[in-house]
């Protein structure tokens, strides 16, 4: 049997040790076009702050690929799938035929229509390891910086900077930071925070244009207003990257559709991760959740499907996110909603507790700088508890365990699971 | 493999467990200079349940789940299971993200006090046998497996 795997974050490796985990005995091949072994991908920030050495980056231990005898291909590129005749088609030429197919080919950074933007020297996206590096050489104390894009990628890059250059400037076409994942009231929270470090926000405009011949010396937004800078990071978002499930023929909406086993519309192609459509149990739609998480639990989930045929569903999927800005700890998931008298319980400076509560269940949290025990109120979304069987209100205080009743908290307690 | 189990109906909430899971992961493995001067983060939670009348509380620690959703929501790779079972944190590998936090269904892990890792319980593999259930003066917590627990249960 010979599995390959086109990708090498959270879903590529999951799936190799679930695939692993069924037949010791299969050949595996991991396609990545990156340099680097499986990496903590949302550690680059903290790569770049000097938070994290480059001997913590990775993912798994050192010895991964060769005590599981895996073949690892690097800096190689998957240009085509030939899905008749079972074959991956690479960029050095070579064909790696296979007998299972994962696509865990992750996202691209989307790249807004900005004028005279091309691929000048100064300019950076933020999604890999190589490019974290390239941006930590390319910076100086002198660096004026502008981030496009205030959501998460382009606040933790602009965390990773801070200190180490001279101006940071954040745009953004929305009216508030993180506005697919904030609220307005939690929003003002963390903007406020970042500013107090120093590092300026221009909300409701966009870059539009640049100046500078082989290196951008001005950012011009859609205002008119112009900025200098030395260094233009590009974090408007991420696209599923399904240019090789689309030209193969495999169906594909948003992201590649798969069924609840992650297998795809061919038999013995599966995918997982930020490149595929998951159902969102909360709001019954396919969305792209490129969340961590998500990832490598799918990621598990196909590889134990190719090794031994669809048992395993994928767990029930909804956005969640934990990040944390200069010290102020966000924790959030489900169904943010918008924030009113009656889904705020605690707020003072830089803290809040927001639960958004529709027919007796939890829908969505938002927590900042709050106590500890988040998960538990995951497993309430997650779980769609009643919260009328429970055994007090969860706005009224702090959530533990002790709000299920005896019975099913003992049975959680002593669970085999 | 064995875990900790706690009986509701035996805790007093004294806290010892608390004292003594800070002292076996403390640099000094000196009670006193754990407890007061080191900033260590607990591995228990102790919890309260009010009752109409009476209080009554329980100590919980990590399950050790056999697919743990800290391990895949880690962005870093900190967070592992051992062959043995055990799911342990690498405080040099944990940048204290909490995803871990956000998706523990026991709440049983935790941002660490210092605020550059998590804490949770690891069952003491260091030291040997749990402290916590070494020294719990009334029985309320007990390192079972799981036959012993169903049977206790």
């Amino acid at each position: 049997m010979k599995y390959v795997i086109i990708g090498n974050s959270a879903a590529g490796i999951n799936a190799v040790d679930a695939v692993r985990s069924k037949d010791k005995k299969a050949d595996i091949t991991i396609i990545s076009n990156e340099e680097f072994p499986a990496y903590g991908r949302p550690l680059i920030s903290y790569y770049l702050s000097g938070k994290i050495k480059p001997e913590f980056m990775n993912y798994r231990d050192d010895d991964f690929y060769t005590s599981r005898n895996i073949e690892l291909l690097l800096n190689c590129e998957a240009e085509k799938l030939d899905v008749e005749n079972k074959k991956v088609i690479t960029s050095l030429g070579k064909q790696i035929s296979y007998d299972k197919l994962l696509l865990a080919t992750g996202s691209v950074p989307f790249i807004p229509p900005i004028k005279e933007l091309a691929s000048q020297d100064n300019v950076f996206t933020f999604l890999t390891y190589k490019e974290s590096r390239r941006l930590k050489e390319k910076i100086t104390k002198k660096s004026k910086v502008v981030i496009a894009g205030a959501g998460l990628i382009g606040l933790k890059a602009a965390e990773g900077l801070f200190g180490q250059v001279a101006k940071i400037t954040v745009i953004d076409l929305a009216d508030r930071v993180m506005a697919s994942v904030l609220d307005k009231t939690a929003a003002s929270l963390i903007q406020s925070r970042i500013e107090q470090n120093d590092i300026d926000f221009k909300l409701g405009v966009s870059v539009s244009e640049v100046e500078g011949g082989n290196s951008v010396s001005r950012a011009i937004l859609s205002n008119g207003e112009s900025l200098e800078c030395d260094i233009l990071i590009i974090a408007v978002g991420v696209r599923p990257n399904v240019k090789l499930a689309k030209d193969a023929g495999l169906k594909v909406a948003r992201g590649i559709v798969v069924d609840e086993f992650m297998q795809t519309s061919r038999e013995d192609i599966y995918a997982a991760g930020d490149c595929v459509e998951s159902l969102d149990m909360l709001s019954n739609e396919n969305k792209i959740l490129a969340l961590w998480p998500n990832a490598s639990q799918q990621g598990e989930t196909a590889g134990l499907n190719m090794a031994a045929g669809n048992k395993e569903k994928a767990p029930v999927a909804f956005a969640m996110n934990a990040i944390s800005f200069f010290g102020l700890q966000l924790i959030s998931a489900g169904i943010i909603g918008e924030a009113d008298k009656n889904s705020i319980f605690d707020i003072e400076a830089n803290k809040l507790r927001r639960l958004n509560i529709v027919d007796d269940r939890l829908v969505g949290y938002v927590l900042i700088n709050d106590q500890q025990r988040a998960g538990i109120y995951t497993a309430l979304i997650n779980d769609k508890t009643k919260l009328s069987t429970l055994e007090y209100d969860i706005k009224a205080k702090d959530i533990g365990l002790s709000v299920y009743p005896k019975e099913s908290r003992i049975c959680k307690i002593w669970s085999k699971d | 493999m064995k875990k900790i189990y706690a009986f509701e109906s035996k805790c007093l909430g004294c806290g010892l467990c608390e004292v003594h899971c800070k002292t076996a992961h403390s640099k000094s493995k000196d009670i006193i200079k754990a407890n007061k001067k080191e900033n260590i983060t607990s591995a228990i939670v102790i919890e309260e349940i009010l009752q109409p009348k009476a209080v009554s509380y329980f100590a919980l620690q990590c399950r050790h789940c056999q697919k743990p959703k800290c391990v895949k929501a880690c962005i870093s790779g900190a967070m592992y299971k051992t062959e043995d079972g055990i799911v342990k944190n690498n405080k040099d590998k944990c940048v204290a993200c909490l995803s871990c936090v956000l998706v523990c269904p026991y709440g049983a892990v935790r941002k660490s006090k210092e605020g550059k890792s998590v804490s949770k319980c690891d069952l003491c593999i260091e030291v040997g046998t749990p402290q916590c259930v070494l020294h719990c003066p009334n029985d309320a917590i007990k390192l079972l497996d799981e036959t012993e627990a169903e049977a206790l249960k």
